[in-house]
């Protein structure tokens, strides 16, 4: 099930809140807060995924269990065993459903070979609960989280549905309070709901249309592409992206915080960056977050010489590059960003700093795109076909008519999500918040009603008549 | 007021929103059809097990709440205003034209060549075995590119045209292109639908009898067309869905003058080429020849010696009464409901008198002329 739906806005989201908050009726009946959570997640993952949701809770168990004995065996060889286990388990079901066609695939053509291909559907956000549950265990070995006796506590920590398909990587330490005893309050449901609306709001109004320009520029060959065309493609495409998966997290991180969790940020303004460094800063936080603490830091990070960082670097992104899909494109896209932070990391941030900031800002978003281009063409021919167009070198020249029909008929979406894509909204409301003027106050307090309840009102009519509403993590 | 009761206010107020519709929705009975957009809704799927365990049941369902949703057409509207609002000049493939016409949009990129080679080629047997002559009319993209939305594309049907009047032999192609060109500042297609009017019929009609020999018997009068509806929203309006000025369907009287003996598919018989029944009903244009058939036969009630059988799509609907004096009967095929095979039919009918005449759109012609 997907947020952005009919179903889901007014089937299950209602009955399931009123379940939910009907347990603060009584006391007695709060425990029952989590049993609800874990069996609404389960229906809400099994609408999707009916027979992969056995998978989920494969997953869930194998680490609640690994967790357990990990913290019984404390200290002894036997823990780090364990580790291991839990490691290979989770690798091993990620590998085996996200890799092993693409792994038969260059086995294939490396050894002239012909091994079948599994042909096996993704299953739904593995990418992103697998990583979940490893760091859990690997933080109880480290001793930085409370091992979970609740097997149930654990389930919900798991399965939640608000950020089970699409994040953010919601690390145990991050609600290990919240699973237990979590205070709701009226402000953090009221700041939940407005958070919701907004995020609901990026993905309907601009992810979906800016979308539909995407698709009109890749249904042409990178061979008819103008150079205009080829940038406003991409320029699409990278809203598209950054507002389908900000909007899926905010409205992850406001189902969240109606329930009195606290979700990780997943995303700052990441077109506003005058870095690649700082890009990855901004962008999907909480993955960068999880290779930076189970991978780069391992690794040694920083401090084993200049040398051996380079080489950190290299490897962590490569590992998010093939995270975002199994495909060269992706590796590719990975290497991309490598280079540009070693080269940083050596001379370009320090030459960076004697320009003013919009040299920066200019040659992250001549990265960035580049990098999108590689990232949404699976295939590494038209990659460079694609370039080719964006440097003027197609055989269409400059711009074409419908390269110009298309600016004229997108162009007022663009802008809007230019500026949606700044901190605008932020800048506003904090100087209402600063103030301090009753005018100012009762302002902020209109426009927190009025603006999310236009944006859920215009969604809605954006879903009901919806042909075209993709889900683009379906392979992650 | 403090921050939590203005916190409790937005609460109630952003949830309220979601469970009115939610309540008047599980309340709001059931619809099969929409009016408006023309085409049947999904409806509650059944259950079974099966369904479930490989998810057709949720994918059904999900479509069934979407489209039953309480209010859908308002919401339909909505989203279309909020296009407007964004100044878009394309919503659901229809182009918002210049004078207030909604053209159907048809993109190159939709219609692959090998499409296009394989439909000629059935036509080419269709000329070869019967001599049949061709008529296939432009779509208004391409006849009204002067109201087209600025630099707005087009499949190009004039290079169709010539790669059918290559394959076919020019003189097997009566090529109406040139002539609604010249006529394109006149009403020759509706505003809000895709089929053309009976004055575009009409100079498509004098082409056609320019390339007969010009056997005209009856003439008709322009200017004595005749309004039977003032209130005709077509498919793209339904498209749209927005206020829009209506259309009039125009006739020429004198077609009212003839008697024929009209047999749909081999049961009713009538003896108008015109059903006022669909003139109260969204579907307008059904009025010509009694909207879609499999298999019509028209006795005409003249005598020319020569019969017809044509092979065709809707816009042949409204040019079939101003055919009919030129023959003594006209067999009606339209392939997308007919399921016996076409050489079956034609060689029943066919005699040394018979004229075979193929008629569609361009585009009903690439995706839809198909026969066994």
């Amino acid at each position: 099930m997907v947020f952005s739906s009919v179903l889901f806005l007014f089937r299950f989201l209602p009955i399931f809140m009123i379940l939910y908050f009907a347990t603060f009726l009584c006391p007695a009946a709060r425990r029952m807060r989590n049993i609800i959570l874990f069996l609404g997640s389960l229906f809400f993952y099994a609408w999707g995924e009916p027979v992969y949701v056995v998978l989920l809770l494969f997953s869930t168990f194998s680490d609640y269990a690994h967790g357990r004995v990990i913290d019984r065996v404390r200290n002894r060889k036997i823990a780090k065993v364990l580790l291991i286990s839990s490691i290979i388990i989770n690798l091993g079901v990620l590998g085996f459903f996200k890799y092993a066609d693409f792994v038969i695939g260059i086995v294939n053509q490396v050894a002239g070979v012909q091994i079948p291909l599994l042909e096996l559907p993704l299953p739904i956000g593995i990418s992103f609960y697998t990583f979940q549950t490893m760091s859990y265990t690997i933080d109880v070995y480290r001793g930085k989280a409370k091992v979970q006796k609740n097997l149930l506590d654990f389930g919900v920590f798991v399965t939640m549905f608000p950020q089970l398909i699409a994040g953010p990587i919601v690390r145990y330490t991050d609600v290990q309070e919240d699973l237990r005893d979590r205070h709701e309050s009226i402000e953090d449901v009221s700041y939940g709901c407005r958070r919701f609306c907004v995020g609901l709001a990026k993905k309907v109004l601009l992810a979906n249309n800016l979308g539909l320009l995407w698709e009109e520029t890749v249904a042409l060959e990178p061979g008819n592409l103008s150079m205009l065309m080829a940038w406003v493609g991409i320029l699409a495409y990278a809203f598209q992206i950054y507002f389908d998966f900000s909007g899926y997290s905010d409205m992850a991180i406001g189902l969240g915080a109606i329930m009195g969790f606290r979700f990780p940020e997943n995303f700052n303004y990441p077109y506003i960056s005058t870095s690649i460094t700082e890009f990855w800063r901004r962008w999907h936080m909480s993955l960068g977050q999880w290779f930076r603490d189970y991978v780069y830091i391992p690794l040694g990070g920083n401090r084993k010489g200049a040398g051996r960082q380079m080489l950190n670097i290299l490897l962590v992104w490569m590992l998010t590059g093939i995270w975002h899909g199994a495909g060269w494109n992706f590796l590719l896209w990975g290497l991309w960003f490598a280079f540009f932070l070693i080269l940083e990391k050596i001379l370009l941030g320090e030459l960076l700093s004697y320009f003013p900031k919009i040299f920066g800002f200019c040659y992250t978003v001549l990265v960035v795109l580049s990098g999108w281009v590689i990232f949404a063409i699976e295939d590494v021919g038209s990659i460079f076909g694609y370039l080719r167009a964006m440097l003027g070198m197609g055989s269409m020249g400059i711009y074409d008519g419908q390269a110009l029909y298309l600016v004229k008929e997108y162009g007022i979406l663009l802008l809007v999500a230019a500026v949606a894509s700044a901190p605008l909204g932020k800048l506003i409301t904090s100087k209402l918040e600063r103030s301090g003027k009753s005018g100012a106050i009762a302002a902020r307090r209109l426009l927190e009603k009025i603006i999310p309840a236009l944006l859920l009102l215009a969604s809605i009519a954006y879903i009901v008549d919806a042909s075209y509403n993709p889900f683009l993590y379906f392979r992650f | 007021m403090d921050e939590k009761s203005n916190a409790a206010v937005t609460v109630s107020f952003l949830a309220l929103i979601l469970l009115f519709f939610t309540i008047t929705d599980l309340l709001d009975s059931d619809r099969l059809y929409s009016e408006t957009e023309n085409r049947m809704l999904a409806t509650k799927p059944a259950f079974s097990w099966e369904a479930v365990w490989d998810g057709s049941y949720m994918e059904d369902y999900e479509a069934y709440v979407t489209d039953q949703f309480v209010a859908r057409d308002t919401w339909v509207e909505l989203k279309t205003r909020g296009d407007i609002l964004m100044q878009k000049k394309e919503i659901n493939g229809v182009y918002l034209a210049k004078d207030d016409y909604l053209i159907e949009q048809h993109k190159p990129g939709n219609i692959s060549q090998e499409q296009v080679d394989k439909k000629v080629a059935l036509l080419e047997k269709l000329v070869d075995k019967y001599g049949a002559k061709v008529m296939l009319v432009p779509t208004a993209d391409n006849i009204l590119t002067d109201k087209l939305p600025f630099q707005a594309v087009y499949y190009d049907q004039r290079a169709f045209l010539n790669q059918v009047a290559d394959a076919i032999g020019e003189e097997n192609l009566i090529d109406v292109y040139h002539t609604l060109k010249e006529h394109s500042d006149e009403a020759i297609y509706y505003r809000t639908d895709h089929h053309w009017t009976s004055l575009g019929a009409y100079y498509g009609y004098l082409e056609w009898n320019k390339y007969m020999g010009g056997t005209a018997i009856e003439t008709f009068n322009i200017s004595g067309m005749m309004a039977v509806t003032e209130e005709f929203l077509g498919t793209l309006h339904s498209k749209i869905n927005l206020p829009h000025e209506a259309d009039s369907i125009q006739i020429f009287p004198e077609t009212l003058h003839h008697y024929p003996t009209i047999t749909y598919d081999f049961g009713t018989r009538t003896h108008s080429y015109y059903e006022k029944k669909y003139l109260d009903t969204k579907n307008k244009y059904g009025y010509f020849l009694d909207d879609n058939h499999a298999f019509i036969e028209i006795e005409t009630g003249y005598r020319r010696g020569r019969e017809l059988v044509l092979i065709k799509d809707s816009y042949a609907n409204c040019l079939v009464p101003l055919l009919a004096n030129h023959y003594d009967k006209i067999y009606v095929v339209d392939l997308r409901y007919y399921n016996g095979t076409l050489a079956g039919l034609i060689d029943g009918y066919f005699t040394p008198q018979t004229d075979v005449l193929v008629l569609y759109d361009c585009i009903h012609f690439i995706e839809d002329f198909q026969y066994y």
